[in-house]
């Protein structure tokens, strides 16, 4: 194959890449906003992540609760 | 999905690590045979020039030089012919530096001469008033270290087949024989030289590091 | 489980990152000055002989600030912030308290060897990965356990939700990991030196030429992103929440914002090569990617500035608010400065002058600087449990520190654009107008109020640095940690 043939795909595997990724990114961005307005998870709540941050605090998420959803 | 990600590590650092690297992957795999070419005529080092040339390297010249000429006529008319990938084809590491203290010096052995870099290194602002530079005075009593520009050399032979011992091409044979050659090239730069200690010091088999970088410079062309 | 009542977080490894975060940061700072000043005034070039000359300071200066001060900030504030928002301790776990103290001693180390060996000229010349390569594997096993300590305690976690600042140093961790790898790729000489006596200490690149200047700058443009970037920003995601009492405007926010910024940060690398001998497409691609990179560098900058919604007192309250709200700010605008200088038809003026350099420090000393400082103050008074020395001192420190960065940027601005022009400027006849030196000579001026300003900077962080000692010493002891603004006295 020579050198054209091979910048060629790469031009175009490159745009689909981006393409793929993109469209990927905006669908994130939508589900997440879609999630927040419709009351299925509140992402704002984990600023609560910092501010009550002292070791004896309850965790905001047990992590026990994901051992048990994995069983 | 994503929350899922989000609440495992391992899975999270994988799709991270896909997102950061795959640029890497698309952008710089695909041109890397092409770009390692080299331009006709381009030759390796002799073992007395990459000694110099680890002198550049060792004082970080390459911190205030640039070696690489862009495409404008700005440049081609004050430091020459812009650069093509292929004469980089045997710079390892390469040098192009990011930013022009001084001038560039890619083509700087097209207009400078080893009487000119002589002056030049003992006392930069002697010879070009308002320079800058630093003086290099040291490079005229440490000693270059050719063994290691061997070594290199011969690494660079070995390892990457870069075309020495081959026709037309630099000659590079056993250590004692480069040695021998790199003390005869070193001779007949010293000859063009004025400092007495250097001419000494290189007439009883030593090298000072000034006169494997004025081979260096000189090779830049 | 244990009973979480007498545990608490363990700040052992921290202090000893917040001293050589100081300690690193007065020698690379003091260099930086040093050779600031030798451009300014040659005759201090050559007062230390070989070791004074500014090619063998300006690897030590770089590595040092960039290697020893921001990398010390970055692993203080992951051992502090990790262990606070995962809720757990290293106290609970002898292997990683022993992986983060190893870490802390490799990485200690490496720097001393790394001071020594540049100063006496061992050196790779590609920038910001100088060192040789012995230096290079004790990189790597300090960083390896830094994955170890990293990984190992979000294991350990309490909290299911991994928030997002450890993101951003996850990131941190993988990415260098990578591109520290891969542009490292050197082989020692001397295993091919056949009889001859060849030093040990060196090698040569895997790659020549063109690809090594790509690898490089792949390497180089991202180790900004993944050192000066990132981390940075995974500090400011804790601490100016934390420090103000306020949520984050909005988390969705500071989410997308990473994604984005991970995938598009890469690309940009090629905008270090413009007009070079690399393919054209690679360049174009670098430029349009480093314009796309103001979208997600400025969401999160947005992000930290909105945080203080109704809430903006609070910078005439405090100085350490002050800090973090100025380097967000200083981190809009060297982002936004990046991607002009990328635009080829700019970048043909501003490459290889002093605007380069000028687009480096207000990121560095405003963005980096700023922020690291800031952190560390925040988390004196939780380590040490005593209030902070001086709030006055602290206040003059925060005003030296923002002219002397004012004064450094601006006169690197005139002074780069001054050169590009000059280089390129033509005569009537169609001869250059300037030769070399006409262009050398006229930044004098700019070069010493450069250097005026990097000692202000460095006078600034000596006050740090005795506000810091001071604090740690004879602060007044606090009976309980400080939920939000950080105590000090007058």
């Amino acid at each position: 194959m020579d050198q054209e043939i091979l910048l060629t795909i790469q031009g175009y595997a490159k745009f689909f890449i981006i393409l793929f990724v993109f469209i990927v990114f905006y669908s994130y961005a939508y589900s997440i906003y879609k999630r927040q307005r419709t009351g299925e998870r509140d992402y704002e709540k984990y600023s609560k992540l910092v501010l009550d941050d002292s070791l004896d605090s309850t965790p905001l998420e047990e992590r026990d609760r994901l051992e048990k959803k994995k069983s | 999905m994503f929350h899922w990600l989000e609440q495992r590590p391992f899975f999270f650092a994988v799709a991270l690590f896909l997102t950061v690297a795959f640029a890497g992957f698309v952008e710089i795999i695909p041109d890397f045979a092409k770009a390692s070419q080299p331009t006709v005529g381009t030759k390796p080092y002799s073992v007395l020039e990459l000694a110099g040339r680890q002198v550049y390297i060792k004082d970080s010249c390459n911190a205030c030089h640039s070696q690489l000429v862009r495409p404008f006529k700005s440049e081609t008319d004050r430091y020459g012919m812009y650069s093509l990938s292929g004469e980089y084809a045997y710079d390892r590491p390469f040098l192009w530096g990011s930013k022009r203290t001084g001038p560039d010096l890619m083509r700087v052995g097209n207009y400078r001469t080893t009487d000119w870099h002589e002056n030049h290194m003992m006392a930069p602002s002697e010879v070009v008033p308002g320079s800058i530079m630093p003086a290099y005075p040291h490079q005229f009593t440490n000693e270059a270290d050719i063994a290691t520009a061997y070594a290199n050399a011969n690494t660079q032979k070995e390892v990457f087949g870069t075309p020495y011992d081959q026709a037309d091409m630099p000659k590079l044979g056993s250590w004692d024989e480069a040695n021998a050659q790199a003390l005869d090239d070193a001779k007949a730069i010293a000859k063009d030289m004025k400092n007495q200690e250097v001419k000494d010091a290189v007439a009883g088999g030593k090298i000072p590091e000034v006169v494997a970088l004025i081979a260096y410079l000189n090779s830049l062309k | 489980m244990q009973s979480n009542a007498q545990l608490e977080y363990d700040y052992s490894v921290v202090k000893a990152f917040t001293f050589a975060t100081i300690l690193f940061g007065i020698i690379g700072m003091l260099v930086g000055v040093i050779i600031a000043f030798q451009l300014a005034f040659p005759e201090l070039s050559n007062l230390a002989g070989e070791y004074g000359t500014f090619g063998r300071l300006r690897p030590l200066h770089t590595n040092g600030v960039a290697f020893g001060f921001t990398l010390s900030g970055i692993f203080a504030t992951w051992y502090y912030v990790g262990q606070r928002t995962l809720k757990m301790s290293l106290k609970e776990s002898k292997l990683l308290m022993t992986v983060a103290k190893l870490h802390f001693g490799l990485y200690f180390l490496t720097i001393l060897l790394a001071v020594v060996t540049l100063a006496m000229g061992f050196t790779s010349s590609k920038e910001y990965a100088e060192l040789e390569w012995p230096l290079d594997v004790l990189v790597v096993v300090w960083w390896v356990l830094w994955g170890v300590a990293m990984f190992g305690m979000i294991g350990m976690r309490r909290e299911r939700t991994i928030y997002v600042s450890t993101w951003y140093y996850m990131s941190s961790f993988l990415a260098v990991a990578m591109l520290y790898l891969f542009n490292n790729m050197e082989v020692p000489t001397f295993l091919w030196s056949g009889d001859a006596p060849s030093s040990l200490m060196h090698s040569i690149s895997m790659y020549s030429g063109t690809n090594d200047a790509l690898v490089q700058w792949w390497y180089g443009h991202n180790a900004v992103a993944f050192v000066f970037t990132t981390p940075i920003i995974g500090m400011i995601y804790y601490f100016l929440p934390k420090e103000s009492g306020q949520n984050i405007f909005s988390y969705k926010l500071s989410v997308l914002a990473f994604w984005g910024l991970m995938f598009v940060y890469l690309w940009a690398g090629g905008h270090h090569l413009v007009y070079s001998t690399v393919p054209d497409w690679m360049q174009t691609m670098g430029s349009v990617m480093s314009v796309v990179l103001i979208l997600p560098s400025w969401g999160s900058a947005i992000n930290m500035l909105l945080t203080m919604k109704g809430e903006w007192q609070q910078l005439q309250t405090s100085p350490l608010i002050k800090f973090m709200i100025l380097a967000s700010t200083f981190y809009m605008l060297s982002t936004i400065e990046g991607p002009i200088q990328a635009i080829k038809s700019v970048n043909a003026i501003a490459h290889f002058t002093d605007w380069i350099p000028g687009h480096v420090h207000d990121g560095v000393l405003g963005w980096v600087g700023f922020m690291t400082i800031a952190s560390l103050y925040h988390m004196a008074p939780r380590m040490f449990k005593r209030e902070i020395y001086s709030k006055k001192l602290m206040d003059a420190q925060f005003w030296i520190q923002t002219v002397a960065i004012i004064l450094y940027f601006t006169s690197m601005w005139i002074a780069g654009i001054t050169q590009g022009m000059m280089w390129r400027a033509y005569d009537e006849y169609g001869s250059l107008l300037y030769s070399f030196i006409d262009t050398v000579t006229v930044l004098q001026p700019y070069y010493t109020i450069r250097a005026v300003g990097g000692l202000l900077y460095l006078i600034g962080f000596f006050m740090f640095a005795y506000n810091m000692y001071k604090t740690a010493t004879v602060g007044r002891v606090l009976d309980r940690e400080p939920a939000n603004a950080s105590p000090m006295a007058v």
